[in-house]
């Protein structure tokens, strides 16, 4: 009897060692990529914060939003691009909402060396009319000037006490959006993805920063400046390139 | 001993009254048979296509209420039959009335009994291309969950579901057609669910899309006066303006070709000295945010002129007040829209922008028969 335990057992072994250990290695990951909203060194709270600005002014910020074309990830190895998504629309427009806005995407997994993304509707989605896009889509008529103007790329909407008396009641919106304005923004870091210990990717915009970087602040209280939509794209250009060039990668 | 008696006397008054059988059910065509009986009859609902112009958007549709032909047309008759009321004396058609698309007329809804709500009825047309929940506040996340409120709201049609599935699988035509839409095969199949999906599936058939404006933008068919023209393109639609100047631009939360972006914002009505002084809290009572206070739906424009009074709760009788509002630019309130602003409106402009609104009317949308009431 025992006989048979000795030749059963590494026949036992032989037929588990012979089952498909292939675990298959994972090739995809799913990469989520956090959207932060800042203003200055605070989290962007719409409606329920009061920021300071920096001539002296307070904004409650009421909307913040922008499109992004052709998110893609930069292969360490100079291959091409992975390309996440055509269009995104990332927006802060509601108090119960909370300062990050996440994305989540099925990438391979591998070594990449960056991401990449173009700020505004890309020229030929800017081409295309709303009534190509769903009622609930991200390219849908609320955010289309008109057959000339197109889309609007990007939204700031404050309400200002310019007085300091505690009350809101100067309006701010600036309404960005052009195939000229269009820009291609390009982060430069290492990271690898596996499907296991991925990074967390964040990318960072600043409300504050696209107002003001320092050196030039926005004039708020130019009452020709309050109000800029498609017409004005001269004075939109202004607050746009400090838009585009704010953004931030975090890469944890 | 007294008072023993009086309470005692009250107590026994109160449980007679209690145990009085419930008043009889009101309804004419209603054969007294047993409540659960086997219906027969087709039971295969054929898909329906909605009909979009290619000028609109692509509907959305809820794949937990897919359109049928017998679904619709079972909606129809639910949605006028005054069955669904207490009593069988009230139906949703009694607020939402096609020939003023599908509002009442009133500044304040007036439900069974002249009952006066809180709100003005809304227009129901162009519910398919609604992203954001539906009613003046979004309360509700799908069509067919918004229809089940009317029925027991106190204000409205003041009844318990319960009589209205009684009266409706004692009807002896309601069974046919549930089974028609939904392939059941008992009486006592019949839900609140299945009503009011029949109910939603009629109201997302209400597309209005012709309107002289639809006619001229999109189909090339009619030419718009040279005062409607003033009033679409130097007045609602206008964002290409010198800078610094202040225009109505109603087009930023109206526009084309939905005329309203469902969002909630504060339109500036109200001037309140702290956001919890708002008598009619709106987005904020659903979402428990101060910030959302008295903010609404942004509705459509389409057919406009045919809804008045205007705003949710109907206080302007006439679109001249809806632009003074607009012009005069709100009260500064911290959640005001940024895009109330205010703006000078001489009278030919004034004149252009209500021509341009009243383009907005779709005369064949009062008059289109698949929307009317299957019993005249």
């Amino acid at each position: 009897m025992k006989s048979y335990f000795y030749f059963l057992l590494p026949l036992l072994l032989l037929i588990v060692s012979c089952e498909d250990d292939d675990d298959p290695v994972s090739t995809e990951a799913e990469l989520s990529i956090a959207f932060r909203g800042e203003f200055g060194e605070d989290d962007l709270a719409i409606q329920s914060a009061t920021y300071d600005y920096p001539t002296g002014e307070q904004l409650k910020v009421l909307l913040f939003q922008y499109y992004l074309s052709d998110l893609e990830l930069l292969p360490a190895d100079g291959g091409d691009a992975v390309r996440l998504s055509d269009i995104e629309l990332i927006r802060w427009m509601s108090a119960t909402e909370g300062p990050v806005a996440t994305k989540t995407y099925t990438v391979p997994t591998g070594d990449y060396q960056g991401i990449r993304f173009g700020l505004g509707v890309k020229p030929e989605l800017n081409a295309q009319d709303p009534n190509n896009s769903p009622a609930d889509g991200t390219l849908n008529e609320n955010e289309f000037w008109n057959a000339s103007a197109r889309y609007v790329f990007a939204k700031i909407e404050a309400n200002a006490d310019m007085e300091g008396d505690g009350v809101f009641d100067t309006p701010l919106t600036y309404h960005m959006g052009s195939d000229a304005l269009y820009t291609t923004i390009t982060f430069t870091q290492d990271f690898s993805l596996d499907g296991s210990n991925d990074p967390q990717l964040t990318i960072i915009s600043d409300v504050l920063a696209a107002l003001s970087d320092g050196n030039n602040t926005f004039d708020i209280s130019d009452a020709d400046q309050q109000r800029v939509h498609g017409g004005n794209q001269a004075i939109a250009s202004d607050i746009w390139n400090r838009l585009a060039n704010q953004f931030e990668l975090e890469v944890r | 001993m007294q008072r023993i008696l009086v309470v005692l006397a009250l107590a026994i008054l109160f449980f007679s009254a209690s145990c009085e059988p419930d008043p009889p059910i009101s309804c004419d065509t209603c054969p007294e048979e047993p409540v659960d009986r086997a219906i027969s009859g087709p039971s295969t609902p054929l898909d329906y296509s909605l009909e979009v112009p290619d000028y609109l958007p692509a509907p959305i549709l809820d794949e937990a209420n897919p359109l049928t032909v017998e679904g619709i047309e079972l909606g129809r008759r639910l949605f006028y039959d005054k069955i669904m009321g207490r009593d069988s004396a009230f139906a949703c058609a009694d607020c939402h009335q096609q020939d003023k698309a599908f509002t009442d007329g009133r500044a304040l809804a007036a439900g069974i009994d002249g009952r006066l709500g809180t709100r003005s009825t809304m227009s129901i047309v162009n519910l398919a291309f609604n992203p954001n929940g539906f009613h003046w506040d979004g309360a509700f996340g799908k069509l067919w969950e918004q229809a089940i409120h009317p029925v027991e709201n106190m204000l409205e049609m003041d009844e318990d579901w319960e009589n209205v599935l009684i009266r409706l699988r004692r009807s002896d035509d309601y069974p046919e057609r549930f089974r028609a839409a939904f392939g059941i095969s008992r009486t006592s199949e019949i839900t609140q669910e299945l009503a009011v999906k029949a109910i939603a599936q009629f109201e997302m058939t209400i597309i209005s899309a012709d309107s002289h404006f639809d006619r001229v933008v999109y189909q090339n068919s009619e030419f718009f006066t040279e005062e409607e023209q003033l009033g679409a393109d130097s007045l609602f639609f206008v964002e290409d303006v010198p800078v610094g100047t202040l225009h109505p631009g109603c087009g930023h939360c109206h526009n084309a070709p939905s005329f309203g972006d469902n969002r909630f914002k504060n339109n500036g009505l109200d001037a309140v000295s702290s956001l919890d002084d708002f008598s009619d809290k709106g987005l904020g009572e659903v979402s428990g945010s101060r910030f959302d206070n008295g903010k609404f739906r942004t509705p459509t424009l389409r057919n406009i002129a045919l809804t008045a009074p205007y705003m949710h709760d109907g206080r302007f009788a006439t679109l001249e007040e809806v632009l003074d509002h607009y012009a005069a630019g709100g009260h500064g309130v911290e959640n005001e829209d940024p895009n109330i602003t205010g703006f000078s409106l001489n009278d030919r402009q004034k004149a252009a922008l209500l021509a341009f609104l009243k383009s907005l009317t779709d005369e064949s949308l009062i008059e289109d028969s698949r929307f009317s009431s299957p019993f005249e």
